[in-house]
């Protein structure tokens, strides 16, 4: 019973520390605790944000259908559901397929049996969808066409007819032209009025015509839903044959161990090749051995060359944007420790921040990259890139000069509000802490390390939040413009990809970066409640 | 033990500042004090007349204009733990237990000294002041006296020459306040310290001091009266709260608070009993006479 209660407050404890306070009535709830403040509480704060949610969603889905875009409408919310799934699919095939390509033994031959079975049911799949496609297609073109035929008649008919009535128009006036008597002014004004009439009439004809076309067009392009959704799955179908051979082919042929085999299997057979053999043929026969053991030891170490999959990207642009924080802040607390403990320093910079606090970070990207490309300018070659790449856990990212260009945006465009907030908490110290450490006669350091720091950190946590929250947003915009691998460069691609499927990948973007942007700011809203002691200044 | 007479020594103690339309304006003028090696001050008088400016002086904590303040043999500049200080508010770090609170300054001052030695000197300083249990305890699990205990803690630990108190117990309820000044009262009966006290409080001004020293209004506040309070010490609150001499002492300073506090000149002291109360109008002007022609 007390045990329960214990659980009760660390819960409790654990939430409020973490700001999900709405979930705190669901936990005093569960404890029976006045149930009837409780559902009002959950009823305001989860009930309430839930339909606002459900009233987004049918929104968002019945005016999706009405915004016309290049590339078809506005995905609505399934549409983007579904491009989830296709992103993260693609992400797991690509897994698979580096798998595929590592496995050896039974394993191996297992999985190839699979992916064979599953290829052949896909390949039936595919005829399937194929011929419904061709079905869908034709049984449209049968309804186009029909309602076409009546319209296409009345076109035709028209046109004809107008086209006659026009030469027939024009042979009148010409044999009109020929009576007329030159001088006579009133009798050369009735003629040109009568070509005039005719011109215009010519042009409403033309006119006439040209919107009965439109209409006759407009049917056709009439999407059918039907017919889309039998595209939608000969596409999935597609994929899937195409992934499941390439598949078969990082099982069976293009396998390392495979590989390897064959390799081996061929410098055997040269080597006895090679024994009976004398003058310029052993001398080949010795070199191509040669060059086959250089191949077959590179083979050994190699690994599939694996695509960026949306899930690296995104562990790539978090790492990126804590890389470029921590340069932030390895600048800005610094700074804000000394402008906030000396005027002279603050006025000396205060221009610097003033000018350079309102940049963009679409400035400084271009000049960053080149200043980073300027100092590492072949990265294969460069002895840092390569110690970076062998490290442990951040190697798998690469870094790049892209990479450090980003982040440097990043930091660049990110520490000002850490440093303003650092100024301002090292600044409104409390003066009676300060007296005291002047009775007690505290050393510059002992001062900085255990009162100015301490009693400035929740503002400098408060200033450290908005930096990450800015960070984020400007690496998204800085990956696009860089190319460096990340969620903004996925976004780029599905830019210039234009896939029937694109828009909804980059709508399903915009969830994913926000959601990462909430975490984010939540995990340093618990740091900074971490570091805030009672009658602190808050903002 | 010979005692000093003159241990601290405040010497025509003036404190100006700056007035961008006339003259600097004078909150303390012509301040005189002798305080004995061991000798507990008290100064009252009204809000404003400018106590704690005299007393953060002499804490080093605000600048002298003129004249000068001799602690020991020694002109003082600037502030220093020799003259360790309690604030009206306990201003303890609250990111620091009271323990380290209290350790901050100990380490600082003796920084020679071994770490056992520095953890002996904190934990005696808290538990003089009743805190032996919660020295693990941070400033916000602790209520206003017990902060205010950490202070005082961290005021001692520092041995200081002088103890400045600058009304140490303004912002606390009247029982606790009580508890604070019995335990101010036993660590300088043991530590035989020279303390200074600011205070509101008349009842505390006299329970508390070897001689109250009350200032006249400002601006230019200086000293008006000195009175001698010769209860013997240790001192005992029941007796002394029933002896018919504290009611005499206490409407001495309520009298002159009420009606003597305006007069500016030479200081009257008052010794061995000696005081005076409540006066008619007569010898109020006589009293005001005699300072001013002393002065001129």
């Amino acid at each position: 019973m007390k045990l329960l209660k214990q659980l009760k407050y660390s819960l409790l404890k654990v939430i409020d520390l973490s700001g999900l306070t709405f979930l705190a009535p669901i936990v005093r709830l569960c404890y029976g605790e006045e149930p009837k403040v409780q559902l009002q509480k959950i009823g305001q704060w989860i009930l309430v944000p839930i339909a606002g949610v459900c009233a987004f969603l049918f929104l968002w889905h019945i005016t999706s259908g009405s915004i016309q875009t290049k590339s078809g409408t506005l995905p609505n919310p399934v549409e983007t559901w579904q491009g989830y799934n296709a992103i993260d699919t693609q992400a797991e095939r690509e897994g698979l397929k580096k798998t595929s390509y590592e496995l050896v033994g039974e394993e191996r031959d297992q999985m190839l049996a699979d992916a064979e079975d599953r290829l052949a049911e896909v390949k039936v799949q595919v005829a399937e969808t194929n011929a419904a496609v061709t079905a869908a297609k034709e049984a449209v073109d049968a309804q186009t066409k029909e309602l076409i035929a009546p319209l296409d008649k009345e076109y035709k008919e028209l046109k004809s007819q107008y086209k006659a009535a026009s030469k027939a128009r024009k042979a009148v006036l010409v044999t009109d032209a020929d009576s007329l008597k030159a001088g006579n002014v009133a009798e050369y004004n009735a003629y040109y009025e009568k070509v005039e009439e005719s011109v215009v009439k010519t042009a409403q004809e033309k006119e006439e015509l040209s919107i009965l076309k439109k209409k006759i067009d407009k049917i056709r392009e009439i999407k059918s839903p039907e017919v889309a959704k039998a595209l939608l799955e000969q596409t999935f179908a597609a994929e899937e044959a195409q992934y499941l051979s390439k598949q078969i082919e990082l099982l069976s042929d293009r396998n390392r161990a495979v590989q390897v085999e064959t390799a081996t299997g061929m410098i055997s057979t040269y080597n006895e090749e090679f024994l009976s053999l004398t003058g310029k043929a052993a001398y080949d026969k010795a070199r191509s051995i040669a060059k086959a053991k250089e191949r077959l030891s590179k083979m050994e170490s190699s690994s599939y060359a694996q695509p960026a999959t949306i899930w690296y990207q995104v562990k790539r642009s978090i790492f990126c944007v804590f890389t470029g924080f921590i340069i932030g802040t390895a600048i800005a607390v610094p700074i804000g420790i000394l402008c906030g403990l000396n005027s002279t320093f603050m006025a000396a910079m205060t221009p610097f921040i003033a000018i350079f606090k309102p940049v963009s970070p679409i400035v400084w990207l271009p000049i960053a990259l080149i200043i980073v490309s300027g100092l590492i300018p072949d990265p294969d070659n460069n002895p840092l890139m390569l110690f970076l790449w062998d490290l442990p856990l951040i190697g798998e990212y690469k870094i790049n000069p892209a990479f450090i260009a980003s982040a440097v945006t990043v930091a660049l465009c990110s520490l000002w509000a850490t440093l303003a907030n650092t100024a301002l908490g090292v600044a409104s110290i409390d003066k009676d802490h300060m007296n005291v450490a002047r009775v007690l006669k505290l050393g510059f350091f002992a001062r900085l390390f255990k009162i100015v720091i301490p009693s400035a950190l929740p503002l400098i946590f408060a200033g450290l939040r908005i930096s990450l929250g800015v960070g984020w947003m400007v690496l998204i915009a800085a990956e696009l413009l860089s190319s460096s691998e990340g969620i903004g460069k996925f976004v780029w691609d599905q830019f210039n990809n234009g896939a029937s499927d694109s828009l909804a990948k980059m709508m399903v973007v915009v969830f994913l970066v926000g959601i990462i942007g909430l975490i984010l700011d939540r995990i340093m809203i618990v740091f900074q409640r971490m570091v805030t002691f009672e009658g602190s200044v808050s903002v | 033990m010979s005692t000093n007479s003159k241990f601290v020594e405040i010497s025509n103690l003036i404190k100006e500042y700056p007035n961008p339309y006339g003259d600097p304006f004078r909150v303390v003028e012509d301040f005189n004090l002798n305080i004995k090696e061991g000798e507990f001050i008290s100064l009252i008088g009204h809000s404003g007349c400018g106590k704690s400016t005299v007393l953060t002086m002499l804490a080093g904590l605000n600048e002298i204009s003129g004249g000068g303040i001799i602690v020991g043999d020694r002109e003082i500049d600037g502030p220093g733990p020799d003259r360790s200080v309690v604030f009206q508010a306990p201003c303890l770090m609250p990111w620091m237990t009271a323990y380290q609170n209290v350790m901050l300054g100990v380490k600082n001052v003796y920084p020679h000294v071994d770490k056992a030695t520095q953890k002996q000197i904190v934990e005696h300083a808290l538990s003089v002041v009743g805190l032996a249990d919660a020295m693990k305890k941070y400033p916000k699990e602790l209520s206003g006296g017990m902060q205010q205990r950490v202070g005082i803690a961290r005021a001692i630990a520092l041995q200081p020459k002088v103890l400045l108190l600058d009304e140490p117990f303004g912002r606390l309820d009247s029982l606790t306040r009580m508890e604070l000044q019995d335990v101010i009262i036993d660590i300088l009966e043991r530590e035989k310290l020279t303390a200074m006290i600011v205070t509101h409080d008349v009842d505390e001004a006299v329970f508390m001091a070897d001689r109250c020293v009350m200032m006249s209004n400002g601006p230019r506040a200086g000293l008006g009266e000195i009175l001698e309070i010769d209860f013997p010490r240790p001192r005992n609150r029941e007796e002394i709260f029933s002896d018919p001499k504290f009611f005499s002492y206490r409407e001495h300073l309520l009298a002159f608070l009420e009606q003597r506090s305006h007069i500016k000149g030479d200081t009257r002291v008052f010794s061995a009993g000696e005081t005076l109360g409540f006066l008619n109008k007569e010898e109020i002007e006589e009293i005001q006479h005699q300072s001013e022609a002393v002065v001129a």
